[in-house]
């Protein structure tokens, strides 16, 4: 389905998804919200993706992770190789990209991985309440105030494992049944 | 330490499962991690189990919400029994799958499904909660669907139809009867409602209509009499690994809900749910018996008898003395390890024939005596004969019903042990005894690695057996630990009080 209309809607739609997805997340302790309402908003934008470029290119753009870099000199110290190598990935990406000598490597991140990092957060949550002698999913809370999150504390914790368990069930879904 | 001791079950296979993932692409390192999980997972249930021996009923509250409000775990001696049969048997079919299962069905997922199936059986027997325990059951439904699926073969995409369609029915009654239990009672945790229903409430009638939709969902789920159709249908297509957890363990968690539920909470009106228990369960024991007589699948046997083997723990239950509730929770053990062993040695058997069908099959004892001495004492152990473990629940459901004098199911369980040995005398002539038929010579060529695979093999097996025998040879301290965790079940004052006073 590839219109131009959605095409260029999205470019729009998509942060606007991603960012009232991170907010429904935050609010959802004490209002309507949460993980995975959160996550499902924001996997609406991953899907829209999808359904306008295909779910090669929905990978490309959001799910793979490009490394530059080149071998290191034979008189280069390790330390200053590695700077030199932060420097081309982070503040120089653009234009190394096109640099003869580069080489690339690509670091894709799987659906199942982000499923897997996201159950790990929300187990995770629980199990600090038995580390204190406490039941499991005790909640604890810190005492100060971050002005849009909140207070910090292990259900938050768990709310992000939930909103990221989420996203990688319904890209999974979605990339299986668009290749279909 | 107590809230650890009852996390355990349930937190070892979730991070298992998480592992497992997170290394989706390595089969090499999900089964080292697979191993790690199940040791751990027993020694954790052996330890709960002492734990719950020496001190009585544990409880936890789920994120320390008070007793009727949040979730409770509860762990008596019935359930930490439970918990530790399945983690014996995940640790069998664990081990049998490494070379058991073929290398496709491993690399999807087979797994962290089968450790999060784990999670939900020792989660359905360690909730005292109505809700959670609808919950736990469908992650049992969900993960039993991936598993019989996975692979996708056109008998297996069968079978999964069948299981999941009438599952879900299951599921559908489970969840009408834990509505109108809350729109009656006003509550889901199970000790406030046996509280609940000892005081005298406005429509008793009531009550005992949601108690026929808990006994129509679990009924389904473990196969009672009427409404066991789909359990033969399925419980044959998928590879046996999978078939025997699943033939084994899953039934009897829905026997175990069933128990609990009606030695807990519907113990209100006994004149009705008394003699339709006994009815069922004789219907179940017999028509099991027949069909499993009329087969001539290995597998088909054995899933027919799982019919059959649910009949008697329903007769315990039918018969409500604690020497009968004793009898049925001895005969879920036993009959668990039990089954999943029979499954297995078919497993074996035809890992080296390549069939189930007694007709192809024949001369095993000829080429592996060893295994066809392991298949003798399970089936001597399943028919009942005495210094097995069979022999010893049977013993305790007859002893229980002669003394509340129901000769009549007592009969019916005993007419039914002799056709259970005419079904194991059948496989063992046919499998065992009878002379291998012609076949081609070349399938007869047994490499140096097949050989080692096959020893493989054997060892859970061997593993099982050794439990089997345990049980049924030194059977004094399980059966005093059966009769406990009746006490226990029959004198529900010990359950509330561990859940709401503390």
């Amino acid at each position: 389905m590839k219109t131009v209309i959605l095409a260029v809607a999205i470019r729009i739609l998509i942060p606007i998804f991603i960012i009232f997805s991170v907010y429904t997340l935050f609010r959802g302790h004490n209002h309507p919200g949460g993980g995975f309402i959160g996550g499902l908003i924001g996997a609406i934008a991953f899907v829209f993706h999808t359904m306008t470029h295909g779910p090669q290119q929905t990978v490309d753009t959001f799910l793979k992770i490009n490394l530059y870099g080149y071998p290191r000199q034979p008189n280069q110290s390790r330390s200053l190789y590695l700077m030199r190598m932060m420097r081309v990935n982070v503040w120089r990406r653009r234009k190394m990209a096109y640099h003869p000598e580069i080489k690339e490597r690509m670091i894709r991140v799987e659906p199942i991985y982000i499923i897997a990092t996201g159950l790990l957060l929300a187990a995770g949550s629980g199990v600090v309440g038995l580390v204190f002698g406490q039941p499991f999913m005790h909640a604890y809370w810190a005492d100060f105030y971050i002005p849009i999150i909140g207070k910090p504390g292990t259900p938050i914790l768990f709310d992000i494992g939930v909103y990221l368990l989420v996203i990688g069930v319904v890209l999974k879904i979605t990339f299986v049944m668009s290749e279909e | 330490m107590n809230h650890l001791l009852i996390m355990l079950p349930l937190l070892i296979p979730l991070f298992g499962a998480i592992l497992s993932l997170f290394s989706w692409r390595y089969v090499r390192a999900q089964q080292v991690i697979g191993i790690l999980a199940q040791a751990f997972m027993l020694i954790a249930s052996f330890l709960l189990l002492f734990d719950v021996n020496d001190n009585g009923i544990r409880t936890t509250q789920m994120g320390s919400w008070p007793a009727p409000f949040g979730i409770s775990l509860v762990a008596d001696l019935f359930s930490s029994m439970m918990v530790i049969t399945s983690s014996i048997i995940g640790m069998a079919i664990y081990l049998f799958s490494i070379k058991g299962l073929d290398k496709a069905r491993q690399t999807f997922g087979y797994y962290p499904v089968l450790l999060i199936l784990q999670m939900g059986v020792s989660g359905a027997c360690l909730t005292g909660d109505l809700f959670n325990l609808f919950v736990w059951f469908e992650v049992l439904l969900i993960c039993c669907f991936v598993l019989i699926a996975l692979g996708g073969t056109k008998p297996q995409l069968e079978g999964a139809i069948k299981y999941v369609t009438i599952n879900f029915l299951a599921s559908g009654f489970l969840l009408t009867g834990i509505g109108v239990v809350y729109g009656i009672l006003g509550s889901l945790n199970l000790a406030e409602l046996a509280v609940l229903v000892r005081t005298p409430v406005s429509h008793p009638a009531l009550i005992t209509m949601a108690g026929m939709f808990f006994l129509i969902a679990f009924g389904i789920k473990a196969a009672i009499f009427p409404l066991f159709f789909w359990l033969p249908a399925s419980y044959h297509t998928p590879p046996i690994a999978i078939s025997a957890f699943i033939a084994g363990m899953l039934t009897k968690v829905g026997m175990y809900a069933l128990i609990r539920l009606f030695t807990l909470v519907f113990v209100t009106d006994q004149e009705l749910t008394i003699p339709l228990f006994t009815v069922l369960a004789g219907f179940t024991m017999v028509i099991g018996v027949f069909g499993a007589a009329s087969q001539n699948d290995f597998r088909k046997i054995l899933s027919f008898h799982i019919v059959s083997q649910i009949g008697y723990m329903l007769m315990g239950l039918a018969l409500f003395t604690p020497l009968a509730i004793a009898g049925s929770v001895y005969f879920i053990i036993h009959n668990i390890l039990v089954k999943t062993n029979l499954f297995l040695i078919s497993g074996v058997v035809a890992h080296n024939r390549g069939t189930f069908a007694l007709k192809k099959l024949g001369g095993v004892y000829l080429q592996h005596p060893f295994l066809s001495v392991l298949f003798f004492i399970s089936a001597f152990s399943l028919a009942g004969i005495p210094p097995f473990s069979g022999f010893w629940g049977k013993f305790m459901l007859a002893k229980a019903g002669f003394e509340i004098d129901s000769f009549v199911i007592v009969l019916v369980s005993l007419a039914v042990s002799l056709i259970t040995i005419f079904s194991m005398t059948k496989i063992w002539n046919e499998v065992f005894w009878k002379n291998k038929p012609e076949t081609d010579p070349l399938d007869d060529v047994v490499t140096a690695r097949e050989k080692k695979d096959n020893r493989l093999l054997h060892l859970p097996v061997l593993f099982l057996v050794m439990f089997i025998l345990f049980i049924g040879v030194y059977a004094e301290p399980v059966v005093s630990m059966a009769q406990l965790a009746a006490e226990q079940l029959l004198n529900s004052e010990l359950y509330i009080n561990a859940v709401l006073k503390k």
